[in-house]
């Protein structure tokens, strides 16, 4: 019996395989997976909406500053109303105690939907944050730091903790606050200015305030560049309501 | 009739190695008090190796064996051991009963009888039901043996036997450890004991006749009777006349009958489904800091959640008891809203519970105890996002709670109270129904931001309006101002009567703000930010 012949490789004809090549170029492409921009949380605020390419983004943290009367709570209370309309539940963590019931249902949120952790100080608020974002489920957390902007608040290692618990979790963190507190922990941030507040009638009634929002900060490139800003008209249900 | 008996032979040390299962494998002795002259009552099959034996004194056998751990024997241990032992039993069967305690020679050992007729179906065979049992009480800490016979005397028969085999085993062991490190040959093999045996009703009589007439448990006075006679074999008994034996030994010798010829027959009956769990434990030295209490309650919550487990519930409210030095009790019941089975978790609340206030004196004994809940389930809906899965909320809630107590969380309500101040929060559960449509505004609404408490404010108001303010939230002329408009509300009790002026006011600072004048004090506050 003979013995066995070495199996050897078949020689590539390498300008047949560049031949083949170009006349399945329209069919051939090399294998990846198309890149997919984030899943994004609307405000319902078509203005801030189109601001931020659609919405804040899942699995990342974003933040929101601004003087009192800017309008951050508005929005807040918006990403609320469009997260629990989809029928998902979102947490509130609110360090400063300021939620109010009857505005987040003006604004259409569904209450039943939304866990209110009321943090007695910032340290108890973080730590909530990062339990809610271990126990996954929640597309949207909110946490409200306003006027709560101590030590604690303004440590970059916590932010940049909680932004890569957030990843994992495919969460939508949200942070308010009076100033930046995540700085580049933040995949964006929107700087909220108070612009005037309208009263009209006799006897006056309040009716509407007007705030601008900047992008003072974004790290893809997907929602445009940094430094664009949109103008935004809060109507007032007011006392008299 | 199939009857299962599931015995632990010697409880006082299982129930001690299931609280501190770091001392397995150590020569450990349970005593029967504190101080040098209490009596060895049960020990390790390592102090046995050593050469240590019930009935010794502390003394003697720690000079018998120098590194001999001894821990005192615990009915509280020993009760939930017992309970365990029961859990086990449920877990595989809804006909259970527990077997009385023995005095005596068996006064150690505890056995629980099981209906194990048509678990073939289940388990294949009764050998694999009896395997299944005995490695559930391992895992639970407490090793056990088991015998399935037709009635419950021949199947405790039987476990005696297996239990009294297994004793041989390690006895014979240790013997042959002994004669090899002398370097002579051993004469002793290791016996191949197992911990399940399966006696089909027609071998039973041959198994049961070569048996010791002291596995029977006699009574001493008709033990001496019985030695005296010369029957030393259960075969021995069973084959005298019934009752020429009654008219000479009396009638406790019936029970031994009965036991030996399996009259015993009668199935457990199907007990309500208990849902309460205690555990508890009598601490040898009093417990005076929290760290070191909080160790002791670990391993009562991790026990007390492995007995649920078996149960398939969780723990709900926890009911705190300890057993204060000079004779006190503190109790307390500790609420833990979303039941779960993580003692983590359950710790942190309990740590809470005990901060404020701290016990008044050391600690001396802790019992706890839990209704058990249902683990929450949820049916998930194709066309609806799913949330957190009911047993990470649960264990998230429970952690929130500890970190900011339980009144902080929960999910917002609207309430129905005309004060301006009312908020409310309602446990948080995950919806069950499809999300209503809520209303949608047709436009972006500006949010207000509660002042929790309202802060003061000195306001300059001629003519009852507003001009100038000065706050911690806001500042300077106010330039704009709606109002006022008046809330009352609470007239009929002066403790909750509230009257408030209302106005809506920029500042020149640029804020905007809810001011209001509070008739009943006669002082301007702020209560909300408009945002």
């Amino acid at each position: 019996m003979p013995p066995p012949r070495p199996i050897s490789p078949v020689p590539v004809d390498a300008s047949r395989l560049e031949r083949l090549l170009r006349d399945l170029r329209p069919q051939v492409r090399r294998g990846a997976l198309p890149a997919l921009p984030p899943p994004r949380c609307p405000t319902g605020i078509s203005a801030i909406d189109g601001l931020l390419g659609g919405g804040f983004p899942c699995g990342h943290l974003s933040e929101v500053a601004g003087a009192t009367s800017s309008g951050r709570t508005a929005l807040a209370l918006g990403l609320l109303a469009e997260t629990t309309r989809a029928g998902q539940v979102a947490a509130v963590v609110d360090a400063a105690d300021a939620f109010d019931a009857a505005s987040a249902v003006a604004a259409g949120v569904t209450l039943e939907r939304v866990l209110w952790v009321r943090a007695p100080h910032v340290r108890a608020a973080l730590r909530s944050v990062e339990r809610l974002l271990e126990a996954r489920g929640f597309p949207l957390i909110l946490v409200d730091l306003v006027g709560r902007e101590d030590r604690d608040a303004r440590s970059p290692t916590v932010w940049s903790r909680l932004a890569r618990a957030a990843a994992g979790a495919q969460t939508a963190l949200v942070l308010l606050a009076g100033r930046r507190l995540a700085g580049t922990s933040a995949e964006l941030a929107l700087e909220m200015q108070p612009r005037r507040a309208c009263f009209v009638g006799m006897p006056a009634l309040l009716e509407e305030l007007e705030v601008q929002a900047v992008l003072a900060r974004t790290r893809s490139g997907l929602c445009g560049a940094a430094g664009r800003a949109a103008s935004v008209r809060l109507h007032v249900l007011g006392s008299a309501a | 009739m199939r009857i299962a008996c599931l015995l632990a032979a010697d409880l006082p040390l299982a129930a001690v190695l299931r609280a501190q299962p770091e001392l397995a494998g150590l020569p450990l002795a349970i005593v029967s008090g504190v101080g040098p002259r209490a009596q060895v009552i049960a020990i390790s099959a390592e102090a046995a190796r050593a050469g240590v034996r019930p009935t010794f004194s502390v003394v003697h056998a720690r000079s018998i064996c120098p590194a001999l751990r001894v821990r005192v024997a615990s009915p509280a241990l020993e009760r939930a051991a017992c309970e365990t032992l029961l859990d086990v039993a449920r877990s595989l069967s809804p006909r259970v009963a527990a077997a009385p305690r023995c005095s005596g020679v068996y006064a150690a050992e505890a056995a629980v009888y099981l209906d194990a007729s048509g678990v073939g179906l289940l388990f294949r065979s009764e050998e694999g039901f009896a395997a299944a049992l005995t490695t559930r009480a391992c895992t639970a800490g407490i090793p056990a043996v088991v015998a399935v016979a037709s009635s419950r005397g021949v199947s405790l028969l039987a476990a005696r036997c297996i239990a009294r085999d297994l004793q041989g085993a390690q006895d014979a062991r240790s013997a042959a450890e002994q004669f090899q490190a002398a370097g002579e040959k051993s004469a002793y093999e290791a016996q191949g004991a197992g911990t399940v045996l399966v006696l089909v009703p027609a071998e039973e009589a041959t198994f049961l006749d070569p048996l010791p007439i002291d596995l029977l448990d006699p009574e001493d006075v008709l033990a001496e009777a019985l030695t005296r006679f010369g029957i030393r074999r259960v075969g021995e008994l069973t084959r005298l006349p019934r009752r020429s034996l009654v008219t000479r030994l009396g009638p406790g010798v019936l029970r031994l009958l009965a036991l030996a010829h399996g009259e015993e027959d009668t199935v457990p009956l199907p007990g309500a489904a208990e849902t309460r769990v205690e555990e508890g434990v009598d601490l040898e030295w009093p417990i005076e800091n929290l760290e070191p209490l909080s160790f002791i309650l670990r391993g009562l919550l991790a026990r007390l959640a492995e007995r649920l487990e078996l149960r398939s519930l969780v723990c709900g409210d926890l009911d705190l008891e300890l057993r204060l030095e000079g004779g006190g009790r503190d109790t307390r019941r500790v609420a833990v809203s979303a039941p779960n089975g993580d003692p983590r978790t359950l710790l942190g609340v309990l740590r809470l519970a005990l901060e404020h206030p701290l016990p008044r004196a050391p600690v001396e004994g802790i019992a706890l105890a839990t209704e058990g809940r249902p683990v929450r389930t949820d049916q998930l809906d194709l066309f609806h996002p799913a949330g957190p899965t009911p047993s990470a909320l649960g264990r998230t809630l429970a952690e929130l709670e500890a970190l900011c107590g339980s009144e902080r969380v929960g999910a917002p309500l609207l309430v129905d109270d005309p004060h301006p101040d009312a908020f409310a929060q309602s446990p948080f559960a995950l919806p069950r129904s499809a999300p209503k449509t809520a209303l949608r505004p047709g436009v972006a609404i500006a949010a207000l931001r509660a002042l929790r408490p309202p802060v003061p404010a000195a306001v300059r108001a001629p003519r009852g309006r507003p001009e100038w303010i000065r706050s911690a939230v806001a500042n300077g002329p106010i330039v704009g101002l709606a109002g006022p408009w008046r809330t009352t509300g609470g007239w009929w009790s002066p403790e909750r009567r509230f009257a408030f002026d209302s106005f809506d006011a920029r500042t020149g600072d640029g804020n905007v703000i809810r001011l209001r004048f509070d008739l009943m004090h006669c002082v301007w506050q702020v209560d909300a930010i408009y945002d």
